[in-house]
C-alpha cells in the first residue's frame, strides 16, 4: 500500500469493485430518481413499507431455492396495488395501508424462517446488502430492470411532475392519471426491490430519499433539481463503495453516512 | 343543435355530502360569451363549475361541450380550467414559473413525448402576455399571491383554450392589479375569441364588462347582460330580497379603459 491514488487506481482495477460500480449506480440513478417524485408526492415511507414486504417474498425465494427477486417482485408489486386500492377507496390511509402491507410481508418472512429452522447468511445478505460480493447473474437482472425504471421515467417525467404537483387539475389535461399512477407504483416496487441486492432491505429508504431530499434544499428548478438529485446520488454511492472497500466496513452503512454527510452540508449550505 | 351553443346544462342537480348545491340548472353558454358567475358564498358556484367539467359526480340532468356529453368528453386540449385553491400548492415544490406554464401544454397527444419547439413558443407568448417576463425563472413559491395567480392563467392558456373556466381567479389584490386582470381577459375573449366563464366577486367588473351573469344560489338564473337589464333585480334572485347593489353604468366607462 502506498500512496492514496494508486490505490483507489488499484481498486478499480478489480473485477468485483468494476461490477459493484456499474450496477450501483444504475440501480441508484433508479432509486434517487423515483425518491425525488416520492417525495413531491409526500409518499417516501411506501419505499420502507415496499422493501419490508419484500423481505416475505425473498423469504419464499430462499425456502423453495429460486431466484428471490422473483418472489419479492410479485409480492411488491401486489402490496403497492393493494396500497393505491385501500387509499383510492378511502378504506385506509396511506401511511396506515403502508404500514398494513409491511406487517403483512414482514409476518410471512419470519414464519417461514422459522420453517425452515432459522437465519441463514443469504437472507442476511438482502437485510443489509450485498454490493461488493454481486454476481454477474445478478448484477445483469438489477442493470437491466434498472434501466427499465430509468427509461420509464425519461419518458414520463413531464406527466409524471404534472401529476405530483396538482393531481386534480391534471384529469384535465387528459392524461391518463390512474394508469399512469399504477404505472409508477409498479415501477416503484421494482425499483425498490432491486437496491436490496444492493443496499439492503433496511437502508432502501435512504438510497431513495436522501439524494432528492439533498438537491431540495438548493431551491432550483424542476429540472435542475432532477440532475442534481442523481448526481447526489451516484457521488455518494461511488464515495461510499471507496470508503466501505478501502477501510472493509460495511457497504451500505457507509453508503447512507456518505448520503446523510452530502444531505448535511446542502441544508448547511442552503441556509447560510 | 346551434354551432353556436359551446356549453348546454339541462336540468342539473348536484349534491355534496347529502345536501343538494345546484337544483335543476339549465343555462346555454353561446361562443364568444364573457360569463360571470356570481352569488353568495356557500351557494355552489365552484360546484357548479366542477359539475361542468365533470369532476364531481352529478346527481341529474345533462351537460354538453361541443356539443359531446360531458360523460365522454375528450377534447381536453379545447379547455383549460384555474381552481380556487391553485395558488395552495407546496411552496417548496421545485418549479419555475416558466416548468409550470409549460405543464399547461402537457396533454394526451403528447403522451411520453418532450416538449417541442412550438410548445415552448407558446410557453414564451404566455409568459409575455400575462406580464412575468422578469420572473419566468423564479421558483413558484417565491412569488407574492397576485404573481402565481398569474403564473396559473399563463399556464391554462398556453393551452390555447376556446373556454377558460376562472374560479375567483384574481383576489386579495390591489386595484391596479385588478383592473389590470380585466383588461386582459376582455382582451382575450374580444381579440382572441375565448369564450370565458369566471366565478367573481367583482359585480361591478362582471356588468361592466361581460355578456350574461350566471347567478347561483342553489338555483341558477341565466341572464344576458344589456343595458336594459337591472343588475338589481337579478342579483336578489341570488342574493335575497333585501340586496342592494349600487351601480351606476357610467361607471363603466369611467373605472374601466380597454386595451
Amino acid at each position: 500500500m502506498s500512496d492514496p491514488i494508486s490505490v483507489l487506481m488499484n481498486l478499480f482495477n478489480y473485477q468485483f469493485f468494476q461490477n459493484a460500480v456499474l450496477g450501483g449506480v444504475l440501480v441508484t440513478l433508479a432509486c434517487a430518481w423515483i425518491g425525488l417524485f416520492l417525495i413531491l408526492r409526500k409518499e417516501s415511507m411506501i419505499v420502507d413499507g415496499l422493501a419490508h414486504t419484500a423481505f416475505g417474498g425473498i423469504a419464499i425465494g430462499l425456502f423453495f431455492s429460486i431466484n428471490p427477486i422473483i418472489p419479492a417482485l410479485l409480492i411488491s408489486a401486489v402490496a403497492v396495488l393493494a396500497i393505491s386500492y385501500l387509499r383510492r377507496k378511502g378504506i385506509a390511509q396511506s401511511d396506515s395501508a403502508i404500514a398494513v402491507m409491511l406487517a403483512i410481508g414482514f409476518s410471512t418472512g419470519l414464519i417461514i424462517i422459522s420453517l425452515a429452522g432459522g437465519f441463514n447468511v443469504e437472507l442476511f445478505s438482502y437485510l443489509f446488502g450485498s454490493i461488493l460480493t454481486i454476481n454477474m447473474g445478478d448484477l445483469l437482472t438489477v442493470s437491466l430492470l434498472s434501466v427499465v425504471t430509468i427509461v420509464f421515467l425519461s419518458l414520463f417525467y413531464k406527466e409524471l411532475m404534472c401529476i405530483s404537483f396538482d393531481e386534480r387539475s391534471s384529469r384535465l389535461t387528459g392524461i391518463p392519471v390512474e394508469y399512469l399512477s399504477v404505472a409508477f407504483n409498479l415501477i416503484v416496487a421494482l425499483t425498490i426491490v432491486l437496491s436490496i441486492k444492493i443496499i439492503g432491505i433496511i437502508l432502501v429508504v435512504a438510497l431513495v430519499v436522501l439524494p432528492a431530499l439533498t438537491a431540495l434544499q438548493l431551491r432550483l428548478s424542476f429540472r435542475k433539481t432532477m440532475l442534481t438529485t442523481v448526481v447526489v446520488g451516484v457521488v455518494g454511492l461511488i464515495m461510499g463503495l471507496i470508503i466501505s472497500a478501502l477501510y472493509d466496513i460495511a457497504t451500505s452503512g457507509v453508503i447512507v453516512f456518505t448520503l446523510v454527510f452530502i444531505f448535511a452540508v446542502s441544508a448547511v449550505y442552503s441556509r447560510l | 343543435m346551434d354551432e353556436d351553443h359551446v356549453l348546454v346544462v339541462e336540468g342539473l342537480n348536484v349534491t355534496r355530502g347529502g345536501a343538494q348545491v345546484i337544483r335543476n340548472a339549465s343555462f346555454v353558454v353561446n361562443r364568444n360569451d364573457y360569463v360571470g358567475i356570481v352569488g353568495p358564498n356557500g351557494g355552489g358556484k365552484t360546484t357548479l363549475l366542477l359539475a361542468i367539467l365533470g369532476m364531481i359526480p352529478r346527481e341529474s340532468g345533462t351537460i354538453k361541450i361541443f356539443n359531446q356529453d360531458i360523460a365522454s368528453f375528450r377534447q381536453w386540449q379545447r379547455l383549460a380550467y384555474v381552481p380556487q385553491d391553485a395558488v395552495n400548492f407546496d411552496p417548496n415544490f421545485p418549479i419555475t414559473v416558466r416548468e409550470l406554464i409549460s405543464l399547461g401544454r402537457v396533454n394526451r397527444g403528447n403522451l411520453g413525448r418532450p416538449l417541442k419547439d412550438d410548445d415552448w413558443e407558446a410557453v414564451e407568448d404566455s409568459i409575455d402576455f400575462m406580464g412575468l417576463r422578469e420572473i419566468s425563472d423564479k421558483r413558484m413559491g417565491e412569488l407574492s399571491g397576485g404573481q402565481k395567480q398569474r403564473a396559473f392563467i399563463a399556464k391554462a392558456l398556453v393551452r390555447g383554450p376556446e373556454i377558460l373556466f376562472l374560479d375567483e381567479p384574481i383576489v386579495g389584490v390591489d386595484a391596479d392589479t385588478q383592473e389590470k386582470f380585466f383588461q386582459k381577459m376582455s382582451n382575450l375573449n374580444q381579440k382572441r375569441n375565448i369564450t370565458i366563464l369566471m366565478v367573481s366577486h367583482d359585480l361591478t367588473a362582471v356588468f361592466c364588462r361581460m355578456s350574461r351573469v350566471l347567478c347561483v344560489n342553489r338555483d341558477v338564473y341565466s341572464s344576458p347582460i344589456t343595458p336594459t337589464v337591472d343588475p338589481n333585480e337579478l342579483l336578489r334572485k341570488a342574493y335575497g330580497e333585501h340586496f342592494h347593489f349600487v351601480y351606476h353604468r357610467h361607471e363603466c366607462r369611467g373605472d374601466f379603459k380597454d386595451e
